[in-house]
């Protein structure tokens, strides 16, 4: 059988990052890091098992709330359908969630085909009104709220992480290069720095 | 630009969605005749006026909603899942657009 190489459209990451570590004088208004192998299981229950998978996992299930365990968060897709983030392995955490949800529902890892840009620093929010149509005022969301959407052609998941604010974006692996191409083009503005999460 | 509600992830822009035609077709019996299975695939009424239809939150929770849009005005009279019964503003007893 033959061979293949396995391409990721951020493989050369290391190397974008020394062309695009930092961009403007002085403090940034911006601070992004990128993780290319993203811990996350997309988790889908059965018809009828959606409440079932909920309370097995104690998840929120109801729109745009994330909830957060010591050891994951999960993000509402749409009735009975989470994204499940971690800071331990994909492949264990796909595991441990397929083992509590039994028969209910099932898991699917993707790792592999999402990445994380995460966005900080005191212009983040300013930064996503550029290409986020959705209302993210401190008067209307905080802290755990997420949504899918589109930002520059691209749909991503969005987190907000902290009340700084800070996000969290889950874009498509294949769209991860436009989307950084996009990000830092718009983070120029700002003043940023780029790292590795 | 539409606004459009979609009941579960809230009011959202238009850009997040596709239009995905009329929503009153109903799929004929297996044994239907031929034209009638044409007319079921092909031919759809172009209405001025109130429409039922569906959009595809696809940018979003990507499930298929029913919009019922008024293709003069643009208006949107109210959104709802698959299953639900929405009936245009003229059906309802008001006045004709
Ligand atoms: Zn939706």
């Amino acid at each position: 059988m033959a061979e293949f190489e396995t391409v990721h459209p951020l493989g050369d990451l290391d190397q974008l990052l020394a062309d695009h570590a930092h961009h403007g004088e002085g403090a940034p208004g911006v601070q992004l890091s990128i993780r290319t192998q993203a811990a996350c299981v997309q988790l889908f229950s059965r018809k009828g098992r959606h409440e079932d998978v909920a309370k097995a996992l104690k998840l929120n299930a109801s729109p745009g709330v994330a909830s957060a365990s010591k050891s994951h968060t999960a993000l509402p897709l749409s009735p009975g359908q989470w994204m499940v983030t971690s800071n331990q392995s994909a492949d264990r955490l796909a595991a441990k969630l397929q083992a509590k949800i039994k028969d209910m529902g099932y898991v699917s890892q993707q790792g592999d085909a999402r990445v994380c840009f995460r966005i900080a620093g005191p212009s983040a929010r300013d930064l996503m009104a550029r290409g986020c149509r959705l209302d993210l005022d401190e008067s209307r969301v905080g802290t755990g709220f997420c949504a899918q959407t589109n930002m520059a052609q691209v749909g991503v998941l969005l987190h907000q992480i902290s009340d700084e604010p800070a996000y969290d974006l889950y874009v498509y692996a294949g769209f991860a290069r436009s989307f950084f191409h996009w990000l830092s083009h718009t983070a120029a503005q700002f003043g940023y720095r780029i790292d590795k999460l | 630009m539409h606004q459009i509600d979609c009941p579960w992830c809230g009011t959202r822009d238009e850009a997040e969605f596709q239009y995905q035609g009329d929503a009153t077709v109903q799929r004929p019996k297996p044994d239907a005749d031929e034209e009638t299975f044409f007319r079921y695939v092909y031919a759809r009424e172009n209405p001025k006026g109130w429409h039922v239809e569906w959009w595809h939150h696809v940018a979003g929770c990507r499930q298929w909603i029913k919009v019922v849009r008024n293709t003069l005005t643009h208006e949107i009279d109210s959104t709802g899942g698959p299953q639900s019964k929405l009936t245009k503003p003229d059906e309802k007893g008001g006045t004709k657009s």
